[in-house]
C-alpha cells in the first residue's frame, strides 16, 4: 500500500515536472454577483472563488463524484467514526506544511455554535475532531453519517496559524490556501485575480494567471467573449446561444447540472387539496416542448421524480407522465375548480435560467385546460420570506440543489424544512432512516421508494434538470462546465491560436 | 451669508428621513437572517444573526440604536461582506464618481452646446436635426442604447473594450451611454430658454445698439439663460443615479449603484443606507451648490 502510494506520488511529480511552466492569462466572465472570497459565505457562486485558492479535504470533481483533495483516503472505523488520511507534502502557500491541526482548527471553528457559517449544516451531526497524528484525522458523529464525506467537500481548510494570528474574519483580506492558485487581487464587484501555484500538489496549473471577472449582464458577457476579452463565459443565455455557435473559435458547452427546477402547491387548500387537481396540472404541461423551446434541448426533462439522473437516489422505474390535455380537462372538471380561485404560479426572475418563460408557458398551458393562471414574479427577499411563512402560494417555481446525493433536496419535503405544506409520515420517516445508515442499498431503497411516493402524490410538477451552459473560446481546452457550477481551471490549458 | 447658513441647517432634514425611510422598509419588507443564512440555517445560527441584529426589538427602537452608532461614526457591519458597511461602499465610490463626472459633462456639456445651436438655427436644419436626435435620445432605453454602443464599438470596429473598469478606453462606452440619457433635457430646456432670453427687451435694446446676432446670442442672451439649466442640473442628479444603475450593470462597471441594487436584494441594511446617504449627501450638497450659484448670478434669489 505504502509503495503504491510512494509510486503514485513519485509519478505526480514527474508529470508536473514533465508540464510546460505555466503561461498565459485566462479571463473569464462570471454570470453572479458575488459578496466577497470568504469560504464562510453560503452561496456556490462564492465557493468557486475560494476554491481558487482553498481546498476541501474531500472533493467533487465536475460531474459531482468525490475525488480525493487534501485527505487522500478516508473509511470508516466505527458508524459515528471516520478517519481521514491527509495528504502528505502539501504545503500552504506561505511555503509551511499543511497538518491534522490545521483541519481540527478548521472544522472546529466551522461548528462552532458562535461561529455564522454559510454551510455548515452539510456538516452537521459532526461532534469532536481528533488528531491522531499529523497526517490523520478522526471525526466523530453524533449518529451514522453517511453524508459527512460529501458534506466535507463544501468546506475550505483554512491555516490555523493564519486565523490565530488575525483572527478568523481578517484571515480572508490576506487569504492563504493549499489550493492550486495564489490570491493575487480581489476588487469588489469588479474582478478577482489569482497566479498559478507552481508548487501545487496537483501539478502545476497551466496558466500562469486567472481573472474571474464579474458580467452580471447576459449580453455583455456574450459580447465580451465575442470580443476576446474572456475565453470562458458562464451561463450564456438561451436566446443567445446561437450566435456563439455561429462563431468558428468559439463553442458552446453544456452540461446537467444537479439542480431540478420543479413547483410545488399548496396542498392544504382547494383545488390542489385534492391530488387529481395536481395531476391534472402534470398531464397539462408539455415538458418535452418546452424542454427544446425554453432551454435549447441541454438539460433533461426529470423522470416524473424530483433528482436528476445523476443523483443518488435516482428511481430509474419511473418516468415523466406523458402530456395529455383532454386527460387534464377532464380530471379538473372532476374535481371542480372553485368559484373565483385564479391559480397563480410565483416565480425568481433571472435566478434559474430561463425560470420566468417556463412559468409563463406553462400559464398558458394551464389556462389551455381550463385552469386559468397567472405569473407572478418576486424578488428573493420576498420570496425568501414567503417561504419561511408558508405562504408561497397555489404553485411556486424553485429549483432544488442535490450535489449528487437526494438527501440534500429530498429534505425540503419533509416536515423539518418547515417549507412544505405537503407532508408525509413514511416519506419523513424513509427520509430519516437514510441519512443514518451507511449502509448504501438502504439508502438508495429509500431513496426509491420515496420517488415513488413523491410520484404517487405529486407535492409537485417535476420540470427540468436544469443545465450550466458556459460559452468558451476553442484557445481554450480540456475545460467543461461543472454540474456543481464550481470553475476548476487548474487543468485547463489556453492555446495560442 | 444670512442665505447659506440657512440651507446649511435644512441639510440634515432630507437625510435623517432618507436612512429612516430606507431602514424601515427595508426592514419590515424582508428577513435578513433568512437570506443571509440560506435555505439550510440551524436555530442557533439564527438566534445569533438575530441577537446581532437586535432584530427582536421593535422597528422603530432598532433604528435608533442605528442612529446612535452612525452618530459615532459606525454604520455597521454590511451583512453580505462581514466588513464595515462604510469601507463596502467608499471601495466602489470612486468608480460611480468618475461615471457621474464624465456622464455628466458630456450630457451638459454638448446639451447645452446643441442647445444654443438649436435656438441659434431656430426652425431651420440644424435645429430639426437637433430636436430630433433628443427626442431619439429621449425615448431610448439606455440599456438598449449600451447593448448597441457595445455592437457597434467594441465588437463591429473593435476600437473600446465591451465592459469592465480597466483604463480610459473602458469609461468611453458607459460615459457615452450616461451622456446621452441626460443630454436631451439639458438640450431642450437650453433651447427653450436662449430662446426666451432672445425675446427679452435687453436683447432687443442690444441689437439696437448695434451688436450683431452672434454678439446679442454670446454676451446677452445665454448668460440670462443659464438659471434654468442650473436649476435642472440640480434636479437631474437624483435621476443620474438611476441611470448610473443601469450603466453600471450593462458594463459590468463596479459601482455604488450595483452595488445598491444587490445589497437590497439581499436586505444588506447598513450597505444599503451607507449607499443612499452617499447619494443623498451627494445631492444635498449638490443641490445647494446649485441654489448658492444661482444665488449668485440672479440677485432675486438672495432677495426671498
Amino acid at each position: 500500500m505504502m509503495r503504491r502510494l510512494l509510486l503514485a506520488c513519485a509519478l505526480c511529480g514527474l508529470a508536473a515536472t514533465a508540464q510546460a511552466q505555466p503561461r498565459g492569462t485566462l479571463t473569464v466572465g462570471a454570470a453572479v454577483f458575488t459578496d466577497n472570497i470568504s469560504p464562510a459565505a453560503a452561496g456556490y457562486n462564492t465557493l468557486s472563488l475560494s476554491y481558487q485558492v482553498w481546498e476541501p479535504l474531500v472533493a467533487r470533481d465536475a460531474s459531482d463524484a468525490l475525488v480525493p483533495a487534501l485527505a487522500t483516503s478516508w473509511e470508516v472505523v466505527s458508524p459515528t467514526r471516520w478517519r481521514f488520511r491527509l495528504r502528505p507534502n502539501v504545503r500552504w502557500h506561505d511555503g509551511t506544511p499543511f497538518t491534522a491541526e490545521d483541519v481540527r482548527y478548521t472544522l472546529a471553528y466551522v461548528i462552532s455554535p458562535q461561529t455564522v457559517y454559510g454551510r455548515k449544516t452539510r456538516i452537521a451531526g459532526l461532534t469532536a475532531i481528533e488528531v491522531v497524528d499529523p497526517l490523520t484525522v478522526d471525526l466523530v458523529t453524533e449518529g451514522p453519517a453517511p453524508l459527512l464525506a460529501r458534506g466535507l467537500a463544501d468546506i475550505a481548510i483554512e491555516q490555523k496559524a493564519l486565523g490565530e494570528r488575525v483572527g478568523q474574519a481578517n484571515a480572508i483580506r490576506t487569504p492563504i490556501g493549499t489550493g492550486p492558485f495564489r490570491h493575487a487581487e480581489w476588487v469588489p464587484a469588479s474582478h478577482f485575480d489569482v497566479t498559478a501555484n507552481s508548487d501545487y500538489w496537483g501539478g502545476a496549473p497551466r496558466v500562469a494567471r486567472v481573472r474571474i471577472r464579474m458580467i452580471p449582464e447576459g449580453s455583455t458577457r456574450v459580447a465580451s467573449l465575442l470580443a476576446g476579452e474572456t475565453q470562458i463565459i458562464e451561463e450564456v443565455p438561451v436566446d443567445l446561444i446561437p450566435s456563439v455557435r455561429a462563431r468558428r473559435n468559439l463553442a458552446v458547452d453544456a452540461v446537467e447540472s444537479s439542480v431540478s427546477l420543479v413547483m410545488s402547491f399548496d396542498t392544504t387548500r382547494p383545488p390542489f387539496n385534492d391530488v387529481r387537481a395536481r395531476r391534472a396540472v402534470d398531464m397539462a404541461i408539455d415538458k418535452p416542448l418546452l424542454h427544446r423551446q425554453m432551454l435549447d434541448g441541454f438539460g433533461s426533462v426529470l423522470d416524473g421524480q424530483l433528482v436528476t439522473r445523476n443523483t443518488f437516489g435516482h428511481n430509474p422505474n419511473l418516468q415523466n407522465r406523458p402530456f395529455d390535455p383532454a386527460g387534464a380537462r377532464a380530471l379538473l372538471r372532476e374535481v371542480g375548480i372553485p368559484a373565483g380561485f385564479t391559480n397563480r404560479i410565483n416565480t425568481l426572475s433571472g435566478r434559474y435560467l430561463s425560470d420566468v418563460d417556463i412559468a409563463s408557458a406553462v400559464a398558458g398551458m394551464l389556462d389551455a385546460v381550463g385552469l386559468p393562471t397567472a405569473v407572478n414574479v418576486v424578488e428573493g427577499a420576498v420570496m425568501n420570506r414567503m417561504e419561511r411563512a408558508r405562504e408561497q402560494g397555489p404553485m411556486w417555481q424553485v429549483g432544488w440543489f442535490s450535489v449528487g446525493d437526494a438527501d440534500f433536496n429530498t429534505v425540503w419535503y419533509t416536515e423539518a424544512s418547515r417549507r412544505s405544506y405537503w407532508v408525509n409520515a413514511e416519506y419523513d420517516r424513509l427520509w430519516r432512516e437514510a441519512r443514518s445508515t451507511l449502509d448504501e442499498g438502504a439508502r438508495r431503497a429509500a431513496y426509491h421508494r420515496m420517488m415513488e411516493i413523491m410520484q404517487e402524490e405529486q407535492p409537485a410538477i417535476f420540470l427540468f434538470g436544469l443545465p450550466r451552459v458556459a460559452g468558451r473560446s476553442t484557445r481554450v481546452v480540456n475545460w467543461r462546465p461543472a454540474a456543481d457550477s464550481l470553475l476548476r481551471l487548474n487543468t485547463l490549458e489556453l492555446r495560442d491560436r | 451669508m444670512r442665505y447659506l447658513l440657512r440651507r446649511l441647517l435644512l441639510v440634515p432634514v432630507p437625510l435623517l428621513l432618507v436612512m429612516g425611510f430606507v431602514f424601515i422598509v427595508l426592514r419590515v419588507s424582508g428577513d435578513p437572517v433568512a437570506i443571509y443564512l440560506g435555505t439550510d440555517a440551524t436555530p442557533e445560527m439564527e438566534a445569533l444573526l438575530r441577537a446581532e441584529l437586535r432584530l427582536d426589538d421593535p422597528v422603530l427602537v432598532q433604528f435608533w440604536h442605528f442612529l446612535l452608532d452612525v452618530l459615532q461614526g459606525d454604520f455597521g457591519n454590511s451583512l453580505q461582506f462581514r466588513a464595515p458597511a462604510l469601507e463596502v461602499v467608499m471601495a466602489r465610490l470612486p468608480g460611480t464618481l468618475e461615471l457621474l463626472g464624465l456622464g455628466l459633462a458630456l450630457g451638459l456639456g454638448l446639451g447645452v452646446l446643441g442647445g444654443i445651436a438649436a435656438a441659434a438655427f431656430r426652425d431651420r436644419l440644424p435645429d430639426m436635426a437637433l430636436t430630433v436626435i433628443s427626442v431619439i435620445g429621449q425615448s431610448m432605453p439606455s440599456f438598449w442604447l449600451g447593448i448597441l454602443l457595445i455592437q457597434l464599438f467594441a465588437l463591429d470596429l473593435g476600437w473600446l473594450p465591451t465592459s469592465g473598469r480597466d483604463g480610459w478606453e473602458s469609461a468611453v462606452l458607459p460615459a457615452l451611454t450616461l451622456g446621452a440619457f441626460l443630454l436631451p433635457n439639458f438640450l431642450m430646456v437650453t433651447r427653450a430658454s436662449v430662446l426666451e432670453s432672445m425675446n427679452e427687451q435687453f436683447v432687443a435694446s442690444a441689437r439696437a445698439r448695434g451688436a450683431g446676432t452672434t454678439r446679442a446670442l454670446c454676451f446677452h442672451a445665454v448668460p440670462n439663460a443659464v438659471n434654468p439649466v442650473i436649476s435642472l442640473l440640480g434636479l437631474q442628479l437624483g435621476r443620474m443615479m438611476g441611470g448610473a444603475v443601469v450603466t453600471e450593470t450593462v458594463f459590468a462597471w463596479p459601482g455604488v449603484g450595483r452595488l445598491m441594487v444587490a445589497s437590497i436584494g439581499q436586505r444588506d441594511v447598513p450597505v444599503v443606507i451607507v449607499a443612499v446617504l452617499v447619494v443623498a449627501v451627494t445631492i444635498v450638497l449638490a443641490n445647494l451648490l446649485v441654489d448658492l450659484v444661482q444665488a449668485a448670478l440672479d440677485p432675486r434669489i438672495r432677495a426671498d
